[in-house]
């Protein structure tokens, strides 16, 4: 079972395990207790069956850690202390000295997240080679443990320079505390973020000590919750690079589940491309107010090492200084203020623009009947692309009329019509759309003609074909039950563990027979660390990974670990051509840090047990079904191509394994409707449906 | 003619066009300070060389861009008959391209179907082009050609070839070759990336819509940038400060006088001192960035920066003053001391007519500390970093303490970096708490970094300002605290001038301590 508890809707997605049918419940959420919503959406699965034998496997995702961040109301941020090096206090206050907004006069710095008197300093100094120049002496331990055992703090974070180095102060520093305050929560830099510069590593550990509070009383309840409505399963929590946690381990490590909720669609993308054997897919998720877009490689999210929580994007792409560094791994997302919530306007040079605004869920667009302010659910409800009575399967009742007055004030400001205001707006909205996607390919070296798009969220199927047009994709996916995926990302779980150490030596300077040592080591305690959190111990498998870099260079390069030196320098210089479009042979390559990450299937996931059961959909571009017109429940008129056109509109549900539809078309289902455009055909495949660009098209 | 959604789809492809052309070239540069800092800028322009869009991550950039491709494209024109398909035209003359040595400046006429259609084009900091000191930013540079190798404008590609030999120039005059050949190159894979994007612009909507969209989204920029500029106020304001010269005097005076009028701004620097045997001067464009630096801070950063946003300026300067400099007077300081000094000022004058919207004069340097010298072994390092200051305090807020302000924002040298890649260990590192100017709203502080020389010899140059004159406040509020440089040997410390040069020996503290930003209001 996976429960996906957004801004919005609490998501739930069940597998059956006798008949590997899949069960989805969508509730609202309640941001001031957010575990109240889980424990709603089980007891309205509870209701819908008899009796419910077991739940085997629960895989949750939350954003208590980012709303917290966020300064969300009700969950005020706790008073933590930092013990650093004397003459350093104020790194975390000073950050990078970069502001994050240009020309913005007004301009602040994200409120610091532990206050300068509650940052003490102790005289010891490390060296970047790990030598001690000036040694921690006793009286300066016992300082700092009275003064803050005599402070009301919730949390400690220690962050010594260079201690990746060498984390011996940190160690009888944080031993000191733990002994004089018993029960006080501390985290050091060395343990939970070992590499250098200073800054990022001291952000991460404040980050981590200041959520550690906040996560550990929110997973308390909601276990609290769990076992008083005897519901008894193991929980289990996404962490931000897909990778999920048991949540004994997620207490220490807090920090790593800020992303939780945007990995779990990332992963949902992952498992189909795995069971679909694809190669490469483009994840793109469209909620209400966001979308977001990934890539994914054999299977695989692409995860970049570090990200700003809390902080701002412009345009899809992170606003450096904004927000609060993490150096925890985090599937690599691109996200815009897009979505069917975000209001259309005209802006004071007389040009439309489409959000960053949005109507959310609550006034909601026009036709939910409580604004009228248009956006684009309006958009695609003028055009014909949504039902215009009712939404969710006639659950939930539109104003299509209040859409269209809201649409015709634009148009009247513009001078154009409704249908061609309505256009210019989806057009826009996609234009800022196609932009994540391409961020996320483009800037990252891969081409998006070579991938296929797989849609999701409650707008991705209405927008995927424009999209997969503008940035030359053949082939797209709508997954079943689109409007709840991400939910069903939890469901395919393993857990997970990563960590790197520093390493900052030229591949001419590392002792193979040591690395070997060390990562063997490693990967045994990995291997123990995750049995003990419930994976399954054949499952269990391990990536060796080198951070690297050219000499002279600041950033560096994920590559294969090998043992020998020939082939690490071949494998960076083939990264820096892919990455970067050429290399430097000869050149001096350094690995600044040494990563491991340990993946295992949960023995009672329900991957373990059973395999939902669907065909490959390779090769089908090959063989040409032929579109069909007939079987459409209805007909309504759709704007195509400036134009109104009698459109085929078909129920989900009813389509046969055979089905091969040619657009312009709707295929409605209870949480999603799919356009299919002009130059697209649709067929189903298993439990997706598939969109291919029409050769003559 | 062409419809407004149209219109607004192919202004957003524009500039997005021009920041995908910021991400080839940070994607493919190999030094730090484009990679890591982004100390580049790209842009496009139409067929006339106006500026239709511009990606900048560093306000210095800002308007030196277009004047430089203008003073390049004359100079093309007149001395080579113009620019041909296939080729790429680079220079760095200040004088010409509009910054300091350092900005390398690197123009693509782009073609279609045997019409140029538009230029692509952008400006890179190279971390060094030669000169007497490493990073060829010398304090004691009498002109031009003691600051580094200068390049007029000359091919660096022919026939979509890069001219080896033209790469081998700017190799044999670095300290840091390789770098050099990687950032040209990584130059040119942005000027093909813009060109790309606009072709398929041209090729998707045709000449004649492209055209009609761009003189619309041209005016569209005007037309918001006069409404914000009314909306300013009108009058006549003047406004003066001054930089210190190498004795400290604080007596190099930039004087303005700002006109609001109908919507449009004119800035007349009559009064403004002469310009100076040392590297203070700024040319004309590093004027006109700051200009547009304050302006655009000021009225609305969301107006997309194109050539509309400049219709309604119009800056004056006085043809061989601090702000105008002739030819060969030594820039490179202009770039990054006198351009903030300059920023400053336009703010104070537009402070007059709109008091709530402009926070009090910043900490005003760039506090560059460069230092270089020999390991025991012989082997040569040079380090080069620039330091935040106080901000001005805020109407409503007080100011920010150590943090870059306006025309440069640039990420600091994490200290576990310095100390792994040279030989110098860091001592101190905070905030110079209660350096702000007080008042109503405080002044940001000025921040304190401390370095030891561990071993080896070296040589350090500083040059920073507000050593004497500190920042003033706005509305009653307090000047900002003085920067103060120290050095301490054999445990003695003595002060040392804000613009120096002097041998660094193993033991030796340079203390820097950088100016806080002025207090606003009393009370």
């Amino acid at each position: 079972m996976g429960i996906d508890v957004g801004g919005t809707f609490t998501d739930l997605a069940a597998l059956e395990l006798w008949s590997g049918k899949l069960v989805v419940q969508k509730v609202p959420s309640t941001p001031r207790e957010p575990h109240r919503a889980v424990i709603d959406a089980l007891a309205e699965l509870v209701s819908r069956y008899d009796e419910i034998l077991s739940i085997e496997f629960l895989g949750h995702a939350t954003t208590i850690a980012t709303n917290a961040l966020l300064g969300q109301l009700g969950l005020e941020l706790p008073r933590i202390a930092l013990v650093t090096t004397r003459g350093f206090r104020d790194v975390i206050e000073i950050g990078r000295q970069n502001r994050s907004e240009v020309y913005n006069l007004f301009v602040e710095r994200p409120h610091p997240l532990v206050a300068r008197e509650d940052r003490l300093t102790v005289a010891e100094r490390i060296d970047h080679l790990g030598h001690v120049l000036v040694p921690l002496d006793d009286e300066s331990i016992e300082r700092v443990c009275s003064e803050i055992a005599q402070r009301d703090v919730a949390a400690v974070a220690i962050c010594l320079l260079h201690s990746y180095a060498n984390d011996v102060h940190e160690r009888r520093l944080a031993e000191a505390l733990g002994a004089a305050i018993p029960g006080l929560r501390v985290t050091r830099s060395s343990e939970v973020d070992p590499e250098y510069r200073e800054y990022e590593r001291c952000s991460t550990t404040v980050v981590n000590a200041v959520l550690t509070p906040i996560v550990e009383r929110y997973l308390e309840r909601l276990q609290r919750e769990l076992q008083a409505n005897r519901f008894t399963a193991p929980l289990y929590v996404m962490r931000s690079d897909g990778a999920m946690a048991a949540a004994s381990q997620v207490v220490a490590r807090p920090a790593a589940i800020i992303e939780s909720g945007p990995a779990s669609g990332a992963i949902a993308a992952a498992e189909l491309g795995t069971r679909l054997q694809a190669q490469r897919l483009l994840s793109f998720d469209m909620g209400g107010t966001t979308a977001k877009a990934g890539a994914i490689i054999d299977g695989v999210a692409l995860v970049a090492s570090e990200f700003e929580a809390a902080g701002r994007t412009h345009s899809g792409r992170a606003v450096k200084g904004s927000g609060y560094p993490v150096r925890f791994p985090f599937v690599d997302l691109a996200e815009v203020s897009a979505g069917g919530g975000t209001i259309a306007w005209i802006d004071e040079g007389g040009s439309l623009r489409v959000g960053p605004l949005s109507a959310g869920a609550d006034p909601g667009p026009a036709c939910y009947g409580r604004s009228d302010r248009a956006t684009v659910t309006d958009a695609n409800l003028v055009l014909g692309r949504l039902n215009p009575r009712h939404l969710l399967g006639g659950a939930f009742a539109v104003d299509a009329a209040r859409a269209r007055r809201a649409i015709d004030v634009l148009a009247r400001e513009l001078e154009m019509s409704a249908e061609a205001m309505a256009a210019g707006i989806v057009t826009l909205v996609d234009d800022a759309m196609a932009k994540v996607l391409r961020i996320v390919t483009i800037e990252r070296g891969l081409d998006p003609r070579y991938f296929t798009l797989v849609a999701f969220g409650g707008g991705g199927p209405l927008h995927v074909c424009a999209l997969a047009a503008e940035l030359g994709i053949e082939q797209a996916i709508v997954p079943a039950h689109p409007g709840i995926f991400s939910a069903c990302g939890l469901l395919g779980a393993h857990v997970g563990t990563s960590d790197v150490r520093s390493v900052l030596a030229s591949t001419g300077d590392i002792d193979a027979e040591e690395m070997e040592r060390r990562f063997a080591a490693r990967e045994e305690r990995a291997r123990a660390g995750l049995v003990e959190q419930g994976a399954d111990a054949p499952t269990i498998s391990f990536r060796r990974e080198y951070d690297a870099r050219y000499r002279g260079q600041s950033f560096e390069l994920t590559i294969p670990y090998d043992r020998a030196r020939d082939a690490v320098e071949q494998h960076f210089h083939a990264a820096h051509r892919a990455r970067y479009g050429y290399d430097v042979p000869g050149e001096i390559v350094e690995i600044i840090g040494a990563r491991l990450t340990a993946n295992g299937r949960v023995a009672s996931s329900p991957a373990c047990r059973a395999e939902p059961s669907v065909r490959s959909t390779r090769s089908r571009k090959a063989e040409r079904n032929l579109p069909k017109r007939g079987g459409a429940t209805q007909h309504r008129p759709l704007w195509v191509g400036g134009a109104f056109v009698e459109a085929p509109v078909f129920e989900r549900a009813a389509l046969g394994p055979e089905a091969c539809i040619e657009g312009p078309a709707i295929v409605e289902a209870y949480d999603s409707t799919t356009y299919v455009a002009p130059g697209w055909n649709l067929s189903v495949e298993g439990d997706l449906l598939l969109l291919q660009r029409r050769n003559d098209a | 003619m062409t419809d407004p959604i149209t219109t607004e789809v192919i202004k957003n492809a524009l500039v997005y066009a021009a920041e995908e052309m910021g991400i080839a070239v940070r994607n493919a540069a190999y030094s730090p300070n484009i990679k890591e800092r982004l100390d580049h800028s790209c842009a496009l322009f139409d067929r006339c060389g106006r500026l239709i869009a511009q990606a900048e991550h560093i306000p210095v950039h800002l308007g030196s861009l277009p004047w430089g491709l203008h003073r390049m494209l004359e100079i093309v024109e007149r001395d080579h008959g113009g620019a041909r398909d296939g080729e790429m035209w680079v220079a760095n003359d200040p004088y010409i391209a509009g910054t300091h040595l350092n900005d390398v400046t690197l123009v693509r006429p782009v073609f279609a179907r045997g019409q140029l259609i538009g230029y692509a084009a952008n400006k890179a900091h190279h971390a060094d082009v030669g000169g007497s000191v490493p990073g060829s930013m010398p304090v004691e540079a009498a002109d031009l050609f003691a600051e580094g190798f200068v390049a007029a404008p000359v091919r660096l590609v022919r026939g979509d070839c890069v001219l080896d030999e033209i790469v081998g120039l700017f190799r044999a005059n670095s300290r840091t070759p390789d770098a050099r050949s990687g950032d040209l190159r990584a130059q040119v894979a942005g000027n093909y990336t813009g060109e790309r994007r606009l072709l398929e612009l041209y090729e998707r909507y045709g000449a004649q819509t492209l055209d009609a969209a761009i003189e619309r989204i041209l005016d569209e920029s005007e037309r918001r940038m006069r409404a914000a500029l009314t909306s300013i106020g009108h009058g006549t304001f003047a406004a003066e400060d001054y930089l210190e010269d190498r004795s400290g005097e604080p007596r190099l005076r930039i004087a303005l006088r700002l006109t609001l009028e109908e919507g449009c701004a004119r800035l007349d620097y009559s009064g403004t001192c002469a310009q100076v045997p040392f590297p203070l001067n700024a040319v004309f464009g590093v004027t006109l960035s700051g200009v547009h630096y304050a302006l655009r801070a000021v009225t609305d950063p969301t107006i997309p920066m194109n050539e509309g946003c400049f219709r309604p300026v119009e800056v004056v300067a006085p043809e061989g003053s601090l702000l105008n400099p002739r030819r060969p007077a030594p820039v490179s300081g202009g770039n990054v001391e006198t351009s903030m000094r300059n920023a400053d000022v336009v703010l104070q004058a537009l402070a007059q007519a709109a008091p709530d919207r402009v926070p009090a004069s910043s900490g005003g340097t760039m506090s560059n500390v460069m230092l270089g010298g020999t390991r025991p072994n012989g082997d040569t390092w040079a380090f080069y970093e620039t330091n935040g200051c106080g901000m001005g305090a805020r109407p409503a807020r007080d100011g920010i303490d150590a943090i870059h302000c306006h025309m440069t924002n640039t990420l600091n040298t994490p200290i576990e970096a310095i100390e792994r890649e040279y030989p110098l260990r860091v001592v101190r590192y905070e905030i110079a708490e209660g350096t702000g100017g007080a008042g109503r709203r405080r002044g940001g502080s000025g921040l304190i970094r401390a370095i030891e020389l561990v071993e080896g010899s070296a040589h350090a140059t500083l040059l920073a300002d507000r050593h004497t004159r500190g920042a003033p406040g706005a509305l009653g509020g307090e000047a900002g605290g003085l920067g103060r440089h120290s050095l301490t040997r054999d445990g003695i410390e003595r002060p040392l001038p804000a613009k120096t040069s002097f041998a660094f020996e193993p033991g030796d503290v340079l203390t820097v301590q950088t100016p806080g930003g002025g207090g606003y209001g009393t009370g």
